[in-house]
């Protein structure tokens, strides 16, 4: 499915911008990426590499990022996985799909549903852990309480895409301009 | 007469009368003979005459202005250029009664050299230019694409309308004419589109382009007005195609040398300005004179003007900004957008007082509709044919509605009326109709369209420009939206249509702003610690300003009865939050928007620009330094705290306290300080708490002059000479024992209603740490202000005056109340606790700290009081700058 989708997001690029994003990968480990990926070599870029780049390391969400869009979950990326992520965030990719991977991306114990044990982790990563523990849980009460829609006390899917469907230009911002 | 010998702009202009015609007939005329031999007083019109007429309607025009402002549902409805323009018509009106003719047109000469250069300066200055830039690609297609096509399909039309016979025979015009008048009316006006759409409030996206259009548009219109007024000049039949040729090549020469014109001057000006070190009075003048000299240069080679300025403005500015004082800063942004303003209102003004004169008017309605027909029509359809082409190429498509109001906010105003006036009547002969015409199409635009543009907008929904409040959800998404960008963009390294900008940026940082950047401005921009030095000085002194509303305030609070405090929310000095009762949910999220908004870290790319020409809004940039400031202040005082006091937990402590919670004494630094006036106890019981009824004959200070404005009774914390003593010798100002955090005092309002107030202003804290920072030269002031504010704090009494004898017996009655007063404060405000030692060290207080674990959190208690826990929390801010500070 993911590579049906890759497949299917690449292709809404032109060739150049494909090939700038190629050459990208590739200057991030020359020596591990080759030139040709015609015999389809399988080569992943270890997450290390990608989370000790210097524009990164303020960043609190490169690991999860990382992690989210990699296939083996635990951020080690394929070319493939590389696509992926700028295609989603591309203006063309459909704001379901992006607010899906957003959704992924908060869902840190992967159980499709944010519950407040995700929400507690992305407010400290967004406060760099400056908040106390009861702040933070006060903070997680509101948000859930804010966007749940079914009241069982954690967000799905839907109460995620509906959220942000009422911030109109909620999404507009989510995306990398080409 | 300013305008007499000005050079007439575009090339067809004959008529050009003095702009200010005869005295006007109400006025006092002169009297030449009364008085042939020396007299006291001698009545000289005359040579005052110009000058004086023109400051009369400037003058009326202001006036008007605040007339209009006085009715705010008025202004809410009709926009101000329409009631400018009704109003003119009511004074043309006027003087056309008194005066039986028309005076005062709206000259063309005095139109294009005097009133639209600060505007379009205006604009160009204040551009948005990263939006503008955004947007080039298509602010281009509509104002070159859409500008040629709007004036030959209205041009071609009318022809076509004149051919089939229902003209009117008295128009007198050909193929040529039309097309003339085509090019003149079909151009949107800058002016009118700032005007109007700046009481709409659409999104910027939308605003940019229609903008940024009607500027661009200039060049088109200058060029095609020429060439065609040439071609009427010559006749039709010695039209030779080289002429169309040269037609085409002089666009490029008019747009492409309009713009290098305004690159040089601004240039010049960024490179003159680099010398004003020892002239910074005169600086905000080179601004305007080499704005104005760019756009005379550009007007007499018959180059577009509007671009030149336009060009100079947005190109300048980065320079000039950093070159000259911040004062010049300020008189610059001030002074251009007075001018802009009453340039824009002495238009709209002469725009309905030209419309009086009907002996220009030749009217014939099939032209006067044809034209409003075709020029809607055609600026629809040319939108959507151009939209629907750019939308292949646009990462955010226009939608339908922004085509609507995109095509519904294609605007004509003065600059078609001056051109049409340019018009060489005995060259172009239906010359009369179209002044009518054009006149009737301004005020169907700026009238009616702008009168409903307002409501259209709203009923389209069209996304607004607005300003809500954004939900918890939003907020904290949109900060992890961010940041997952940030890294994505970081970790592809693709940047794509940034790479051109980082080019640029990259040559001039090596290059420019070497050359046209003083030295100490380049510097400091690349070393942050002169930036935050300068930051240092001026939160210092934002910090003594606030301080001085901070301690008043906590002197009226025990005066509240404390059932009100609780009710309400704690020492309401704002009148305007008394009424507002908010609910519990209100206030709930208010806290968490607190909490939120005070420790969110903010990720690199957040950055919003707009435009208005009525008010100035604080820049992005300044918001971030203080953002950076107030991260190092945090940190440093963390650092400060732990290194000092050894108290790890003192800041899950200190924030507890923030809470509001009873946890004051369970602090380290406040055991410390209490701790130093236990050493005197004698002294605990000489203090008092003095209720100083009238406060004048104790606080002779000169620094009470805050105070005295404080009416009632005020509740004042005195110390005796002992503990100032003691506090002077511990405590001065270098060696604070104590890390202190005072937290200003925003409006009850701002408190509850954190977008209410300026988010980076809110946070400024100083400790008296602060003072290190300060450079040398800032220090004396720094201590004086601060020795100024602690004797305010504890007046240097040197014993209780005589009300404080006198109220000995509430005394101590008082000092028992103080635990749970302070339970309330809305300030835990260490300036406080040390001004009143008493109860710092009472037994209640000491008492606390086993208290403390025992008492449940009282939920509704945090909420009530939360104000100042969140309002302390500003500090606690990621600090992503932190490596400077260790610097």
């Amino acid at each position: 499915c993911k590579l049906g989708q890759s497949v299917f997001l690449c292709c809404l690029y032109t060739f150049p911008s494909l090939s700038r994003l190629f050459y990208r990968y590739r200057d991030l480990a020359p020596q591990l990426v080759p030139l040709s990926y015609i015999d389809k070599p399988d080569v992943k870029l270890p997450y290390e590499l990608i989370g000790s780049m210097a524009e990164l390391k303020d960043n609190p969400f490169r690991q999860r990022i990382a992690e989210v869009f990699s296939e083996d979950g635990e951020g080690n990326m394929t070319l493939d996985d590389f696509l992926d992520m700028f295609s989603v965030l591309s203006e063309m990719a459909p704001r379901d799909l992006k607010a899906y991977y957003a959704f992924k991306i908060y869902d840190f114990n992967n159980d499709d549903y944010i519950c407040k044990s995700d929400l507690e982790k992305t407010v400290n990563k967004l406060t760099r852990n400056e908040l106390t523990l009861e702040e933070v849980c006060l903070v997680c009460d509101k948000v859930i309480d804010e966007a749940d829609q079914d009241n069982d006390g954690r967000l799905s899917v839907e109460d995620f895409q509906h959220m942000i469907a009422r911030a109109p230009d909620f999404l507009s911002t989510f995306h990398i301009r080409i | 007469p300013r305008a007499r010998d000005a050079p007439s702009r575009r090339s067809g202009a004959g008529a050009m009368q003095p702009p200010t015609g005869p005295a006007l007939a109400s006025a006092p005329e002169s009297a030449p003979g009364a008085a042939p031999g020396s007299s006291l007083l001698r009545w000289q019109w005359r040579e005052v005459q110009a000058p004086c007429l023109v400051a009369g309607w400037i003058l009326v025009a202001s006036l008007a202005k605040i007339v209009f402002q006085l009715s705010k549902k008025v202004t809410s409805v009709v926009p101000e250029s329409c009631l400018l323009i009704l109003l003119g018509l009511g004074l043309g009106g006027i003087v056309l009664a008194i005066a039986k003719r028309a005076e005062y047109q709206l000259e063309p000469s005095m139109f294009f050299l005097f009133l639209l250069p600060p505007i379009v300066l205006d604009s160009g200055y204040f551009m948005p230019s990263r939006l503008f830039f955004d947007n080039l690609g298509a602010i281009l297609t509509y104002a070159v694409i859409g500008t040629l096509w709007n004036s030959f399909a209205t041009g071609a039309a009318l022809w076509g309308v004149k051919q089939a016979g229902l003209m009117d025979e008295g128009v007198e015009a050909g193929l040529m004419d039309f097309l003339l008048f085509g090019s003149l009316i079909s151009a949107v006006d800058p002016v009118a589109v700032l005007a109007i759409f700046e009481e709409v409030h659409i999104n910027e996206t939308l605003f940019i382009i229609v903008f940024g259009e009607s500027l661009l548009n200039d060049a088109v219109t200058v060029v095609l007005y020429k060439v065609f007024n040439s071609f009427v000049e010559m006749g039709p039949v010695h039209v030779q195609a080289t002429d169309y040729l040269k037609g085409v090549a002089s666009f490029f020469v008019v747009s492409l040398g309009g713009a290098a014109v305004g690159l040089l001057f601004a240039f010049l000006l960024a490179l003159i300005t680099r010398f004003t070190k020892r002239v910074r009075i005169i600086e905000p003048l080179f601004v305007f004179l080499l704005a104005y000299m760019a756009y005379l240069a550009a007007e007499m080679v018959s180059l577009s003007s509007i671009l030149a300025v336009t060009f100079c403005g947005i190109c300048c500015k980065k320079y000039v900004e950093a070159n000259i004082s911040r004062k010049s800063r300020t008189t610059v942004k001030y002074t251009m957008k007075t001018l802009a303003s009453s340039s824009e209102t002495v238009i709209f003004m002469f725009l309905g007082i030209s419309a009086v004169d009907t002996s220009k008017w030749a009217w014939d309605t099939a032209l006067v509709l044809g034209t409003l027909l075709f020029i809607l029509l055609f600026r629809a359809v040319g939108v959507i044919l151009q939209t629907w082409v750019l939308n292949h190429f646009r990462l955010m498509p226009l939608d339908r509605i922004d085509q609507v109001v995109m095509s519904y906010g294609g605007l004509r105003g003065a600059v078609a009326f001056a051109l049409v006036i340019l018009l060489d009547g005995a060259k172009v002969r239906a010359k009369d109709y179209f002044v009518a015409t054009t006149i009737v199409v301004v005020f169907f635009t700026v009238l009616v369209q702008g009168l409903t543009i307002k409501p259209l907008v709203k009923w389209l929904k069209v996304k607004r420009s607005d300003h809500h409040k954004p939900t918890l959800n939003e907020e904290l998404h949109e900060h992890a939206f961010d940041h997952i960008l940030a890294a994505v963009e970081d970790v592809v390294g693709h940047h794509g249509y940034r790479y051109w900008r980082d080019k640029w940026e990259q040559f001039d940082k090596r290059y420019l702003s070497q050359l046209l950047m003083r030295k100490s401005a380049y510097r400091l921009k690349d070393e942050i610690w002169d930036v935050y030095c300068k930051l240092n000085i001026r939160d210092a002194i934002s910090f003594v300003d606030q301080t001085d509303r901070a301690t008043s305030a906590l002197w009226l609070c025990p005066a509240c009865p404390s059932g009100e405090r609780e009710s309400g929310s704690g020492a309401c000095l704002d009148l305007q939050v008394i009424d507002t009762v908010r609910s519990r949910r209100d206030k709930e999220d208010a806290v968490m928007h607190h909490v939120l908004c005070g420790s969110l870290y903010k990720p690199r790319r957040r950055y919003k620009a707009s435009y208005s020409r009525h008010f100035i809004s604080p820049s992005a940039q300044e918001r971030q330094d203080k953002e950076i400031f107030q991260q190092n202040m945090k940190r440093r005082l963390e650092t400060f705290k732990s290194t000092k006091h050894n108290v790890c937990s003192a800041k899950s402590k200190a924030r507890l306290k923030k809470d509001g919670r009873k946890k004051v004494s369970s602090l380290g630094v406040a055991e410390s300080e209490a701790c130093t006036y236990r050493a005197s106890p004698s002294s605990l019981l000489a203090a008092a708490v003095l209720v100083a009824v009238d406060s004048d004959d104790e606080e002779s200070d000169s620094s009470e002059t805050e105070k005295e404005d404080d009416e009632g009774i005020i509740f004042i914390a005195r110390a005796t000479d002992e503990i100032l003593q003691g506090k002077k010798a511990s405590g001065s100002l270098d060696v604070c024992p104590s890390p202190r955090i005072i937290p200003p005092s925003p409006t009850s309002a701002e408190k509850e209603l954190p977008w209410k107030g300026d988010r980076g202003d809110l946070a400024v804290y100083i400790s008296s740490e602060t003072t290190k920072i300060v450079p040398v030269d800032m220090q004396t002031a720094w201590k004086q202000s601060i020795s100024s504010l602690e004797s305010v704090a504890s007046p240097p009494g040197a014993e209780p005056g005589p009300h404080a004898k006198t109220l000995a017996g509430p005394a101590p009655e008082e000092r028992h109340m103080m635990p749970e007063q302070r339970t309330c404060f809305q300030f835990p405000n260490p300036l406080l606790r040390s001004s009143r030692p008493q109860s710092a060290s009472s037994p209640e207080r000491t008492e606390q700290p086993e208290l403390q674990p025992l008492m449940a959190p009282d939920e509704h208690g945090r909420m009530s009081t939360s104000a100042g826990p969140s309002n302390s929390r500003w500090l606690i801010q990621f600090n992503r700058h932190a490596r400077f500070s260790d610097g």
